[in-house]
């Protein structure tokens, strides 16, 4: 029979005739007692001992009871001072200083001084007994012993732990005897297994896995760094987004990055001299120049709307408009164009109140790079249209959004946007600091806007930068460290994760 | 964003209220006035929405708190004198056929109403005025200048000036912040104020000017005369705007003229009168400046509440109206609606929203409270975007790190650095998509293909350890006539395997684990790129469709992206596998 090494040293100092303690046969056989344990346990599922189990109860020395050991108990060190100065008696302050006794020690020293009869104390000398001899202390003697290898069996152990020399503790001795297969195993022949390093597909199939013994491993020890795939931080960030808003009922816009100013910004009601569309930093493209085509009777409307106005006492802005101007192709300063184009009907037909739409993409900015700005950056885009919508709708909707991301605490400062009114800009309690930070614009879109796109419900929109919600999430400090070819992988490989 | 200094103190004194910063500013920001810090002497920063210019002076702000609190109510107009003086015009340069003005009379600029004044000026300019372009403001001391007698008028009274234009070479003057004589045509070259402004007269053949009865006085819209520069001593003042748009240029100069009477001026009227010749719309025209009309609104009070979300009574609309400083025409005849009078200044009303609008600043909109919308709808994620997302989860079990790159790149990072040219037929090759005035060389193009930014970060992250294995999901685009924008969008998926083992064989191993997930079969015959080592590159076959490339980049990329190892590659079209 093969056994692991361990059961076969075990089996072999076990005994039929006699319960042997494990602890003395880890001694005999060398091996560690949890290690030997574990060999009797596994040889007794196999039948081949049997283990016992006895409580015993076990005296051990405490601190004090060691030092005692070493220096010796406090009334015998009394009863030699004594002796030594004067066997007729002597003051019981010198004595006490020749035994070197200080604090406690003299009191114990004094009140076993006298029970043990090694003398007595009177008018404040120590009168030592002549017949007393300290060699005889059971007390000492059974510290000594248990100082040493061999628990005593005998001795004045209650008074010891009374004294606050000595615990007790119980423990649970196991013993170990051979059982009758166990002795025919034995007489069959036992030999120790081998040591194997892998488990191998030819153990397994062959069965040899029961015979071999699995080398350890140092299980503690840090293992080399593993190569990782992971999504991108701000992408996990974006799905978590996504998720949020699925879950609060938004469906998923998508649209071109390219897309006519038209788009962009005339079907929101924004000025052909607005500064955001002379200013430089529109991503006006050289190549191609414009859009082929726009709705012929959508560019009525909207053109009617920037010269008049809507309604009865409307009015229109005092800029020019011009549709070449709307033609011209860029590349899209906001999301907000994709809205245009599903208001508008463009991007699915016509859609009927109530309808809730979101989308988390890309917009572009022709601007310098620095720590917080971005040729480009994903713009969160949400909107929602019903028969009927407040101001107080609004409110709700975002509270509910951004508590989302642990910010809390919403407030609205009016504001101004051509294409919303009323226009707030969205103040929150940052999750981490408490201070109060910007996190996004809203508002009711205007009457101008929704008129020519044929939307005859009302409609509330809001937009924020994720990496703005990312950095207020993570802290981030440089967004370039995150977006772009500049990225660090070692920041990808180590980066927390978002969920 | 105009951001304003204001000093607390002088708003207090002028708002008549003793509030403790904290409280002004709580005030402030329900009225939409964000504090931006406080500047070295004390003074406020306050950022403005570019909606209600009239706030940009302490006067402006001064007056919306009082209205606020309740101090003020309703529309107010000041009283105006008759025209002394006429601005004639006449032979006007028809790229800026418009002027009006107005004569302040009586102030004291000796406190910090000058500065007040000035600042004003410029975000005027910085906004409705389109940086001078569409509107541009001058301000003269009026006692340094002479009338001529007014064309037409044989009484002999009344003083004119004359808005008309100028050969550039042919007139010379002192402007403001100079000694010398220059000629408009030198002020626009050499002038420091001059040349900020000289894109807005250079194309012109004859520039904008402005003569009293001595001689040429303002340059507009670039430069003022320095005979008839304000000080702290001057006491009357003419305001003149030039510009593009008559409408725009009397309402910025109804905003002075508020700014101007709350500090104690009488305004006083000009008459602009047009000359039969003159361009533009008004020709042949007097028109009595300024113009302080007021205009009408129609509100519906059950609109006030939709958009404000709650009901309300009569009187706390009419309470909100006021103390917005607008008026309500007597509401007993027509319970359902308010005649609202909106005072000059206010540039910002097209429409009925805009005065509840104004109705909800007035409440406080803060005051209203959320409500989360009893709309019930239905969510989910489009199609394309859960496309790309179970890829991107299959290429991150792949054991790919997942990058987001930009869009934007250069032609050198997308051809030559790839030995690939625009009229290659090749994945990556076609006409790219190009920016018409790009701020950053770096940043001309948007990509036609994601390799090169996938081995511009290998190439940036050499010092990293390896095996790097990058992998993208995202937009590419090339020009496409068939499409009415004209550009072709497309999602493509790129990997790249930079290792020291890496081969062919891995990347085609990753390619074809990714295109059978979608159900998808792949071939790869052999193809030739000039990115790739020939011989090591197939083409991408999905289901028979040409999609891609996959194969071991070539030596020359690598040691122009100081690699030092081998990369294996591929790209496709995402919708491929669809």
């Amino acid at each position: 029979m093969q056994l692991p090494e361990a059961q076969v040293a075990v089996l072999r100092a076990a005994d039929a005739q006699e319960d042997r303690p494990i602890t003395e046969i880890a001694a005999e056989t060398s091996l560690k007692p949890e290690t030997a344990t574990g060999a009797a346990f596994a040889l007794e599922e196999a039948g081949l001992v049997a283990v016992t189990e006895e409580p015993t109860e076990r005296l051990a020395l405490t601190a004090e009871g060691r030092r005692y050991v070493e220096a010796g108990l406090p009334e015998i060190r009394l009863h030699e001072a004594a002796r030594e100065a004067d066997e007729t008696g002597a003051a019981i302050g010198a004595v006490v200083d020749a035994a070197g006794l200080d604090g406690d020690a003299v009191d114990i020293a004094l009140a076993n001084f006298a029970r043990k009869g090694y003398g007595e104390i009177e008018r404040g000398e120590v009168r030592p007994a002549s017949d007393a001899d300290p060699d005889e202390d059971t007390e000492a003697a059974a510290l000594a012993a248990l100082a040493g290898d061999e628990e005593p069996s005998e001795g004045p152990f209650d008074r010891l732990v009374e004294r606050g020399l000595v615990t007790r503790r119980e423990e649970t001795r196991r013993l170990v005897a051979l059982t009758d297969e166990g002795v025919t195993a034995l007489m069959g022949g036992v030999e120790a297994a081998d040591r194997v390093d892998r488990l191998t597909p030819e153990l397994l199939t062959s069965g040899e896995w029961r015979d071999v013994d699995f080398a350890e491993y140092n299980v503690a020890a840090e293992a080399p760094a593993v190569q990782t795939g992971r999504k991108h931080p701000l992408r996990q960030m974006a799905d978590r987004v996504k998720n949020v808003f699925v879950g609060m009922g938004f469906e998923e816009m998508q649209g071109p990055a390219v897309d006519a100013d038209f788009w962009i910004h005339d079907c929101l009601f924004m000025p052909q001299d607005h500064p955001a569309r002379t200013h430089w930093d529109r991503f006006a493209l050289s190549e191609p120049e414009s859009i082929d085509e726009l709705p012929p009777a959508l560019v009525e409307r909207v053109r009617t709307a920037h010269r008049d106005g809507v309604g009865p006492d409307g009015e229109g802005y005092r800029s020019p408009w011009d549709e070449a101007f709307a033609a011209r192709l860029a590349l899209r300063g906001h999301t907000t164009s994709l809205t245009a184009r599903h208001l508008a009907g463009e991007a699915l037909g016509d859609l009927e109140p109530p309808q809730r739409w979101f989308s988390v993409q890309k917009a572009y900015r022709n601007d310098e790079l620095d720590a917080t700005h971005l040729l480009e950056f994903y713009q969160i885009e949400g909107w929602v249209m019903a028969e009927e919508l407040s101001v107080r709708d609004l409110m709700g909707t975002f509270t509910e959004f951004y508590r989302q991301f642990g910010i809390t605490d919403l407030e609205f400062k009016p504001t101004y946007n051509p294409y919303t009114e009323p226009s707030f800009e969205l103040f929150g309690r940052h999750p981490e600091t408490g201070e109060r930070i910007e996190i996004g614009n809203s508002g009711l879109f205007r009457p101008e806007m929704l008129e020519p796109l044929g939307v005859e419900a009302d409609v509330m929109a809001w937009g924020l930068a994720l990496e703005r919600l990312m950095m207020l999430a993570t802290g981030a400090e440089d967004i370039r460290d995150v977006h772009g070819t500049l990225v660090d992988l070692e920041y990808l490989r180590t980066e927390e994760v978002l969920y | 964003m105009p951001v304003i200094d204001v000093d607390p103190d002088e708003l207090r004194e002028l708002t008549g209220q003793r509030l403790d910063d904290e409280d002004l500013l709580a005030d402030l920001f329900e009225l939409g006035v964000e504090y931006e810090g406080t500047a070295e002497d004390g003074a406020f920063k306050l950022e403005f929405e570019p909606d209600r210019l009239d706030w940009l002076s302490v006067e402006g702000l001064a007056r919306a708190l009082r209205y606020n609190y309740g101090e003020a109510r309703g529309v107010y107009v000041p009283d105006t004198n008759d025209a002394e003086w006429t601005i004639e015009v006449v032979d006007t340069p028809p790229e800026r056929p418009y002027v009006t003005g107005a004569v302040v009379r009586g102030l004291d600029l000796s406190t910090t109403a000058l500065a007040s004044l000035i600042q004003l000026q410029e975000k005027l300019h910085a906004t409705m005025g389109r940086a001078r372009g569409k509107g541009a403001i001058g301000v003269h001391d009026l006692t340094m200048l002479k009338g001529a007698p007014v064309t037409g008028r044989d009484d002999g009274r009344g003083k004119s000036l004359t808005y008309t234009s100028m050969d550039p070479d042919d007139e010379r003057f002192v402007p403001l912040e100079s000694n010398a004589e220059f000629t408009p045509r030198e002020v626009v070259e050499r002038h420091h104020i001059g040349t900020e402004y000289a894109d807005l007269v250079t194309d012109l053949p004859r520039y904008p000017a402005i003569y009293d009865d001595i001689g040429l006085f303002s340059f507009p819209p670039v430069v003022n005369g320095r005979r008839t520069e304000v000080t702290p001593d001057s006491r009357d003042l003419l305001v003149e705007m030039t510009g593009t748009n008559q409408w725009t240029i009397d309402r910025m100069l109804n905003v002075v003229c508020y700014a101007l009477s709350a500090r104690g001026g009488q305004i006083e009227r000009v008459a602009v009168q047009y000359d039969a010749t003159a361009p533009g719309e008004h020709a042949g025209d007097t028109l009595d400046r300024p113009n302080l009309e007021t205009k009408q609104k129609t509100v519906a009070h059950d609109r006030v509440e939709s958009v404000l979300g709650r009901t309300f009574d009569q009187e706390t609309v009419v309470d909100c109206l006021e103390r917005s400083g607008l008026s309500v025409a007597d509401t007993d005849d027509n319970p359902d609606s308010y005649e609202v009078s909106i005072p000059p200044y206010r540039v910002d009303v097209l429409h009925p929203i805009d005065v509840i609008d104004d109705i909800g600043r007035a409440y406080g909109f803060n005051d209203l409270g959320p409500r989360y919308p009893d709309v019930s709808t239905v969510g989910g994620r489009h199609e394309r975007s859960r496309l790309e997302d179970v890829t991107r989860e299959t290429l991150v079990g792949l054991g790919f790190e997942d990058l987001l790159n930009f869009h934007l790149t250069s032609e050198p990072e997308t051809f030559e650095r790839m030995r690939l040219s625009p009229e290659d037929d090749a994945v990556g090759g076609g006409r790219p998509v190009s920016i018409g005035e790009p701020y950053s060389a770096a940043y001309t193009i948007v990509r036609t293909w994601a390799l090169p930014s996938l081995v511009q970060v290998l190439e940036n992250n050499t010092h990293r350890s390896y095996p790097q294995h990058l992998a993208e999901v995202g937009m590419v685009a090339a020009r496409d006539e068939t499409e009415n924008t004209g550009v072709a969008e497309h999602r493509t998926v790129a990997g790249v395997l930079a290792d020291p083992e890496a081969s062919y064989e891995d990347a085609r191993a990753r390619l074809q684990a990714l295109v059978r997930a979608f159900g998808a079969g792949l071939e790869t015959p052999p193809t030739a790129h000039p990115s790739f080592i020939d011989g090591r590159s197939g083409s991408v076959v999905v289901d028979g469709e040409s999609a891609g490339i996959v194969g071991e980049l070539h030596p020359a990329v690598l040691v122009e992206h100081d690699l030092e190892l081998p990369v294996a590659a591929f790209e496709f079209r995402l919708d491929a596998v669809q």
